[in-house]
């Protein structure tokens, strides 16, 4: 890779994982002249922002499949663009399935979305513009809180102190009375582990909505070629800045020097020092490579309680056909979420949560290939399915019963898609975090970034999805974290 | 026929009780309105089976505030407390015991709660702020236990508990007879509305406290009103000023203090038209959340508890909880939000004849037994003869696992469903403690987030009892509270 300078103490900063926000961490420090390595244990950048190939002519993304926190100033800043990022679509239509036939389309298109609820509830759909209104003002409010790497805890609005404790389940219902509608919005709120009834689960749709895509509130894109197009770019900018990247080089351990970061050590045994390091790896995994005690007991075993209760898992499907799903009405290129009651959700998080696999599982699924014809041969599709919330736990040993869980719902609404299964590939949660390291604790959605970018120890900070409010690829995580580590290295 | 008074005050439980001796002792002309022949509202204790007798619906209140218990001189007027320093859980084969007073968990939640009284009793007594209720901002103040809003019993207690066996056991101490699941977060907050080990239990049952409230009340010069309902509020506009009772009577006050919980203030003391869409929205926003069955048991001989499973004779005086378990207590709740009878309900017991004597005859026993995520609503219809027996029949299973041979000793069982409360406290679906214990309606949110001293949208009508803010924290606090507010606003003219 890049031939830079390597005696002992050349680099400012180390930073371990090339995922994107490793990368985009990197690709900040460099411009700044600072002297970045990125440190990647496997043997090719984009951590979750994969292709994997199904068979020989599939392709499809693994687990980070659509893109919607993606952070602007990430992709105007290092333009991504010139570097090959490409959107397939920039507005993805969110289509809730239902066995009766009554789907669900929440798009753009207001109206749309009004008579397409309407069929549910005729309350629901006058409520649906309010709604929409008053959550998309409330993610712009709280914007300054997720999107600038202010250093102080900001004061809350008063409207999100109040949505800062109660449930996602309360809040909806208290403008909505369609379950279908409720269950929708709740798959949504989900990606930070909360079980809808969570106190505190209300800010993560607040969350979402306070997310830009392409110039969109709360939009939702796929990248052509799948998120690793992303990846490949943000390596570009990193390496056009300056940036080293190292890939196959896992990180041993953390030097800690008189209490502050000194270095690290790879497995190979080679010593790279530097003042400071930027870890993707989660709060527990990062403390536990420094030496034991360096980061303060109480920390330690702050970081190992903050398990996750619940993960996903994703279903890669390579179909020689791909029948029409819920009817002709619904245009393939969208994002689909079968969850049709809230209750059902409610019941799967407990189940996961108490390390079962729910009768009834919410998934969403996308068919990539309807979006980029390039990820499958021509008249053939491919088909991403993410799964939550599972166990942490114990999938690993029902893959079987998963599997057939997933098709046979997919079935109902696509018939006879099981027959035309060529090629299936189960990731489960257990599989997800051998390949891409644990995920993060229960979401503290409204924890300021000092918070959850600094570690107990000087110079070692945070800068992986553990740290952003809800785990999703949007390279902010990166930006903050550098912007702390410049502050952190004067000059 | 129009009776004038200075104040009024619906419903003679605890916090009726109290806020109407603080207004008679503010010299303010006071009557109180109880629909049932006697005051008391949960505070009773009845015969359910000759010769022994019970509290129906709980044994022991939350704490009364020790300066509301000797200002109103209450040792004297009879209600004498015997406190339970202790708890204790049985598995099949192992047991738990907790001194109470030795639970750093409990101990801060005592603080916390005791910091939450003072700060509802200084709003109250300050003036309101001068702009309308709906546009004041929230205040920037910070509530005392706010930070337990966001998280789990199971974490907390995972966090500062000492012994694995502790964790279950505290959980099924801080939930007994609610509906909660101990693995969501926000359920942290139902340690500062304990539901056991509170207050203590009186001596005589919990009537005789109603009894000794009831006797101070008098002696201040309250004058009564038995065996009528409120059918309806008096009110111009948005100006409450005074009470109709079922036969016609109206009684004219300057302001009134409502005991009834949320709904029940709101929905049937005022016609759904005549309330402000806003308040009537918020209203129907509130979130019950009953959940409690009770069994009341009498027993021809005292269960025997061998000296292995008790460390002495005084922990049966506290509360006994029966093979408390998380993971149950989460799938029982799960039952309850589907509307079914959980197939392990939690379930927790007191030997109240061990305690007090008196309620059983010489030799036999009383106990009571609190079920908790016992639906209201049943998906499959209404609460019929066959379902409370198989409450009744699975309850006893449960009991006599860990507690051998109590079936034998049953003379007589009484079973108390959810729907029960209702009838006869009045309680919106039989919810104990006013509604749902969540993070948006505890504390400063409680009963909504603009609305948390006891005055209310409606001018000259003040809300104490079960919803308002202190109404699961602590016993008569809240009508304390409520006085204050009405006694502040009659002294500045804010109730010409």
């Amino acid at each position: 890779m890049n031939a830079a300078p390597n005696a002992p103490g050349a680099f400012d900063a180390l930073i371990i994982g090339a995922g994107v926000n490793g990368l985009t961490a990197a690709a900040n420090l460099a411009r700044h002249r600072k002297r970045v390595l990125v440190l990647e244990a496997r043997n090719k950048i984009g951590g979750r922002c994969e292709t994997v190939t199904l068979g020989d002519s599939f392709s499809a993304p693994s687990v980070a499949h659509l893109l919607y926190a993606l952070d602007p100033s990430v992709v105007s800043e290092f333009r991504l663009t010139h570097h090959g990022l490409k959107f397939a679509a920039r507005d993805v239509p969110l289509v809730g399935l239902r066995a009766d036939g009554k789907h669900l389309v929440l798009g753009r298109d207001r109206h749309a979305a009004v008579r397409s609820i309407a069929a549910h509830s005729q309350a629901d759909a006058e409520a649906w513009p309010k709604f929409q209104r008053e959550l998309f003002e409330l993610g712009r409010v709280m914007r300054s809180h997720w999107w600038d790497a202010s250093p102080f805890e900001l004061p809350l609005p008063a409207a999100i102190k109040h949505l800062k404790v109660i449930s996602l389940a309360a809040w909806l219902d208290s403008w909505f009375e369609s379950d279908a509608l409720k269950a929708l919005l709740a798959f949504d709120a989900s990606e930070g582990g909360c079980s809808p009834l969570d106190a505190g689960s209300a800010p993560e749709l607040v969350w979402r909505a306070s997310q830009e895509m392409s110039g969109r509130q709360g939009a939702v894109a796929f990248a052509s070629g799948g998120p690793a197009t992303l990846a490949q770019a943000l390596f570009e900018a990193a390496q056009a800045a300056g940036a080293e990247v190292r890939t196959g080089a896992r990180v041993e351990a953390l030097l800690v020097t008189e209490g502050t970061i000194s270095g690290a050590r790879l497995s190979s045994g080679e010593i790279i020092a530097a003042p400071l390091v930027l870890s993707s790896l989660n709060r527990g995994e990062s403390l536990a490579l420094t030496p034991p005690g360096a980061g303060g007991f109480a920390h330690m075993a702050q970081a190992n309680l903050a398990k996750p209760a619940v993960a996903s898992a994703q279903l890669l499907l390579a179909l020689d056909h791909l029948p029409p799903f819920g009817g002709v009405t619904v245009p393939l290129n969208a994002r689909f979420v079968a969850a049709e009651r809230l209750e059902t959700f409610i019941a799967a998080h407990a189940s996961a949560r108490a390390g079962k696999i729910a009768d009834e599982l919410p998934f969403e699924f996308i068919a990539p290939s309807a979006f980029d014809a390039a990820l499958a041969p021509v008249g053939q599709h491919v088909v991403s399915v993410l799964i939550r919330p599972l166990p942490v736990e114990g999938c690993e040993n029902r893959r079987e019963e998963l599997l057939s869980k997933i098709v046979a719902t997919l079935d109902r609404f696509a018939f006879g898609l099981s027959k035309h299964i060529v090629h299936k590939e189960l990731l489960t949660p257990e599989n997800i975090a051998e390949r891409y390291g644990s995920p993060s604790g229960p979401g503290h959605v409204l924890r300021s970034w000092d918070l959850r970018v600094r570690t107990s120890i000087p110079g070692l900070m945070l800068c992986g999805a553990d740290a952003e409010p809800i785990g999703a690829v949007s390279g902010r995580v990166g930006r903050v974290a550098a912007a702390f580590a410049l502050a952190e290295v004067p000059r | 026929m129009v009776e004038r008074y200075d104040a009024c005050v619906i419903g003679a439980g605890a916090d009726g009780l109290a806020a109407a001796i603080m207004l008679a002792r503010a010299k303010l002309k006071t009557i109180l309105i109880e629909r049932s022949e006697r005051p008391g509202g949960r505070l009773q204790t009845r015969e359910f089976h000759p010769g022994f007798r019970a509290s129906p619906f709980m044994d022991e209140v939350a704490p009364i505030p020790n300066e509301i218990f000797w200002s109103f001189d209450l040792a004297r007027q009879g209600a004498i407390l015997a406190s339970s320093s202790s708890s204790i859980a049985l598995w099949p084969g192992s047991q738990s015991v907790l001194r109470l007073s030795q639970q750093p968990l409990l101990r801060d939640a005592a603080v916390l709660s005791r910091e939450v009284i003072e700060r509802v009793a200084d709003d109250a007594h300050q003036a309101p702020p001068r702009r309308s209720l709906f546009s004041r901002p929230l205040p920037p103040r910070t509530w005392p236990g706010e930070a337990w809003a966001n998280h789990a019993l199971a974490g907390l207690l995972a966090e500062q508990a000492r012994d694995a066996l502790d964790v279950p056991h505290l959980a099924a101490l801080a939930l007994t007879g609610r509906a909660a699941d101990p693995y969501l977060s926000g359920s942290a907050l139902h340690l500062l509305a304990p539901a056991t080990g509170g207050s203590g239990m009186p001596i005589g049952g919990l009537g005789s406290l109603a009894h000794a409230l009831a006797h101070a009340a008098e002696s201040e010069g309250v004058a009564f009103s038995y065996g009528l309902d409120v059918s309806d509020l008096r009110h111009n506009k948005d100006r409450v000023t005074g009470a109709c009772l079922a036969d016609g009577t109206e009684i004219a006050a300057r302001a009134v203090i409502t005991t009834l919980d949320l709904k029940r203030s709101f929905l049937s003391l005022f016609k759904w038209n005549e309330l402000p869409a806003p308040v009537a929205k918020r209203v129907s926003g509130f979130r019950m959340a009953g959940g409690t069955a009770r069994l009341l048991l009498a027993l021809e001989r005292p269960p025997e508890l061998s000296a292995a499973r008790l460390a002495g004779a005084e922990m049966a005086r506290g509360s006994i909880h029966i093979a408390p378990d998380m993971r149950a207590q989460a799938d029982a709740y799960a039952a309850w939000r589907g509307g079914t009878v959980p197939e392990r309900p939690p379930i927790s017991l007191r030997l109240v004849s061990a305690v007090d004597p008196s309620l059983a005859p010489i030799g036999q026993a009383t106990i009571t037994v609190t079920l908790g995520s016992i639906p209201f609503r049943l998906f499959d219809g209404g609460w019929t003869k066959e379902k409370r027996d198989q409450l009744q029949s699975r309850a006893l299973d449960r009991i006599e696992d860990v507690l051998p041979g109590i079936k034998a000793r049953l003379l007589h069982v009484e079973v108390i469903a959810p729907p029960d409360i209702e009838d006869a406290l009045g309680l919106t679906e039989g919810d104990l403690w006013g509604g749902e214990i969540a993070g948006d309606q505890m504390l400063g949110l409680r009963p909504w987030s603009d609305m948390s001293g006891p005055r209310t949208p409606m001018r000259g009508l003040y809300l104490a009892g079960p919803s308002s803010a202190l109404g699961p924290l602590a016993t008569c606090a809240a009508g304390v509270a409520a006085a204050g507010a009405l006694i502040g606003d009659a002294k500045a003219g804010r109730l010409k």
